[in-house]
């Protein structure tokens, strides 16, 4: 196992190579005018001292090595244009948090609602009106089917409206966390909620269960001990990736509650030229997808036992 | 019920809905198990053998149901049987089930020395060390090599053959004193047949079990079985023992299946099939259920269905042809040639 891993991450700082150069290469080539808030004011000779002192007159290997320098004592650069002269690990670190605090909060709160919902909609499949299945499978095509911004204005709005809860966020009022942080996690409640009804439904009809049974289980521990546990596996990959995923923040509910964290910063960067901004939050972004998916298969080996990452490596 | 008897199905009618319209799996059986004898059910698939077994444990789909008659078992009428509570004093500790595909019968993810334990700690009341080491035991009884290593394996890890043994070593934890086989070879190469054969018929032995087999290889039965019962359409059309069944068959169905055997071929002819398809259970059966694919079906067959007229004390048929009014209609000639033939077995 421990090898696999150590392979799997050699590979990932392959691949983070290859992103980082071809996306420096290619903000390389915007043009310059991005580095300048006023640049048509400015003398010829100005500009060729401040693109000097940022480096950028140097051929492009040699930025190259310097970037990678920089990264390797974690060092994320210094912002142009955003915060201009702000160290980018200063800007983050102060963004990073509010936007876990809610993203774990409500990873949290989808789990629990959604596997909830899946447990109880995959047991009324069993009941005679399979009520809980009918009503669960309405929340989850309505929350499917309609666009998230949708539902999000509708939940701000209703609550704001009808519940008398702060619309917008306000970090010395606790009640104000209670609508962003349902609105993040509804969609991830109906996901989980879809999966889990179906893999239990596909798991309690397997021959196994009917063994089970057979032995004189009470049904209560099949479901536990078997069925759940089963249906689980394939959940269980993409928890890490979901939990990762906080650290980018959602720029459309940040911005909705108007919550100062990372959602609404990559737009801003790329809006506004500050391209080493850019290039810090998209090396950000593809750690977390590639760590993600890692994390993932570590957990899928460690939950099933048929699945070994040690020898069958090679056909993955 | 007589003394000897262990289980007894009386006029069992088992009905199925599905969407909207009602099957009649089983029509009216009625079927004496002996304590410690091995019964054989066998028939095509869709006769009902499975559901006729597995209602004995409580563990029909949820669309099926006991329509009328009784299952005695111990005096009690598992018929009446309403709550789930009741049917855990019967599933296992006194039913047990071997089912057919051991590649799915076993749970992929739980070591099979959990998945023994779990009907150790149910049905011997132990707990802990204790009960590792009796389902240690059970691993060893059932002839696995290596019992303590084998213990923390997963499933997959075994072969086909090897996960039968560990099904059967679930079903034997339970200290069941039935066990009910279903198909428990079809899944399973030739060379390993009959070695799980060999087994079931060992345990027995040595636990004093009744055994019910499920199959439709009459090679199988011939094997394991002291009586055969036919099923054909829900219904049992003949019982009696191993050999009365084979070599003095009376109802038209066994002596179609008969024929069909490999064994009473001629060589270069096709072999024997049955013409025709099974009745659709949808529709109440008239007269005699197999009358429409019988060429020398009476007309009586197909108006009022016969009841069971005994041969011997130990073997009846459900035909009109053991009427005493009915024409003499002669089987197959070569149905006879059984015997001659080596029988039906393989060994």
């Amino acid at each position: 196992m421990a090898k696999y891993i150590l392979k799997r991450v050699l590979r990932a700082s392959v691949t983070l190579f290859i992103i980082i150069t071809i996306l420096f290469s290619l903000l390389r080539l915007m043009p310059i005018e991005g580095y300048f808030d006023n640049f048509d004011k400015v003398s010829s000779t100005e500009i060729q001292v401040k693109l000097n002192s940022l480096g950028l007159n140097d051929p492009l290997p040699k930025q190259l090595g310097r970037f990678y320098n920089q990264l390797l004592h974690g060092d994320l650069g210094t912002s142009n244009i955003y915060r201009r002269g702000v160290s980018i690990n200063t800007i983050i670190a102060e963004k990073i948090p509010i936007s876990v605090k809610f993203g774990l909060i409500s990873f949290a709160l989808s789990l629990v609602m959604g596997l909830a919902l899946g447990i109880w909609m995959a047991y009324s499949t069993r009941t005679r009106f399979k009520i809980g299945d009918r009503l669960g499978t309405v929340l989850i095509v309505v929350v499917q089917a309609v666009p998230a911004a949708v539902y999000h204005i509708v939940i701000q709005f209703v609550g704001s409206q009808y519940a008398g809860i702060p619309m917008l966020f306000d970090e010395a009022r606790p009640i104000s966390y209670l609508l962003p942080i349902l609105s993040l996690s509804i969609g991830n409640t109906a996901y989980y909620a879809m999966w889990l009804r179906r893999y239990m439904v596909d798991e309690a009809n397997k021959d196994y269960v009917l063994l089970a049974r057979a032995k004189g289980v009470p049904s209560g521990a099949i479901s536990r001990r078997h069925v759940f546990r089963n249906a689980m596996v394939p959940l269980v990959q993409y928890i890490p990736g979901s939990i990762l995923s906080t650290l980018m923040g959602s720029l459309y509910v940040e911005s909705l509650y108007s919550i100062p964290g990372m959602g609404g910063l990559l737009v801003t960067a790329i809006k506004r030229q500050d391209n080493t901004l850019v290039q810090a939050l998209v090396l950000i972004y593809a750690v977390v997808s590639i760590l993600g998916l890692l994390f993932g298969d570590i957990m899928m080996a460690i939950v099933d036992p048929r699945i070994s990452l040690a020898k069958k490596e090679g056909s993955r | 019920m007589q003394d000897n008897v262990i289980l007894s199905f009386e006029d069992l009618d088992i009905r199925f809905t599905l969407r909207g319209q009602v099957l009649n799996a089983i029509r009216g059986i009625s079927l004496d198990v002996y304590r410690g004898e091995s019964l054989a059910i066998v028939g095509e698939s869709g006769s009902g053998k499975s559901v006729l077994t597995k209602s004995a444990m409580g563990l029909l789909d949820a669309n099926g149901s006991i329509a009328g008659g009784h299952i005695w078992y111990d005096d009690k009428d598992l018929a009446a049987f309403k709550t789930e509570k009741e049917w855990l004093t019967i599933r296992g500790r006194e039913i047990a089930m071997v089912m057919q595909d051991p590649m799915t019968s076993l749970n992929p993810l739980k070591t099979v020395g959990a998945q023994i334990l779990e009907a150790v700690q149910l049905h011997q009341g132990l707990r802990g060390p204790e009960a590792k080491a009796a389902a240690v035991q059970a691993l060893a009884d059932v002839g696995i090599p290596d019992p303590q290593a084998r213990y923390k394996q997963y499933p997959h890890e075994f072969s086909g053959g090897m996960r039968q043994r560990v099904v059967i070593a679930i079903a034997m934890a339970c200290r069941p004193k039935i066990l009910i086989c279903d198909e428990p070879t079809t899944a399973l190469d030739v060379t390993i047949q009959a070695q799980i054969l060999d087994l079931i018929r060992t345990l027995q032995k040595k636990l004093d079990l009744t055994t019910i087999y499920i199959t439709h290889d009459l090679g199988v039965v011939a094997n394991v079985a002291d009586r055969i019962a036919v099923m054909y359409a829900g219904d049992i059309v003949e019982v009696g023992s191993c050999d009365e069944v084979f070599y003095d068959p009376r109802h038209p169905y066994t002596w179609a299946l008969l024929s069909s055997l490999p064994q009473l071929g001629v060589k270069g002819e096709d072999l024997y099939s049955i013409q025709g398809t099974p009745p659709n259970l949808f529709y109440e059966v008239k007269g005699d259920a197999f009358a429409p694919r019988n060429p020398k079906a009476l007309k009586i067959d197909f108006v009022k269905r016969p009841p069971y007229f005994d041969v011997s004390p130990t073997h009846k048929a459900r035909t009109w042809l053991l009427d005493p009014r009915a024409p003499k209609v002669e089987p197959p000639e070569h149905v006879y040639k059984l015997r001659e033939r080596g029988g039906v077995g393989y060994v």
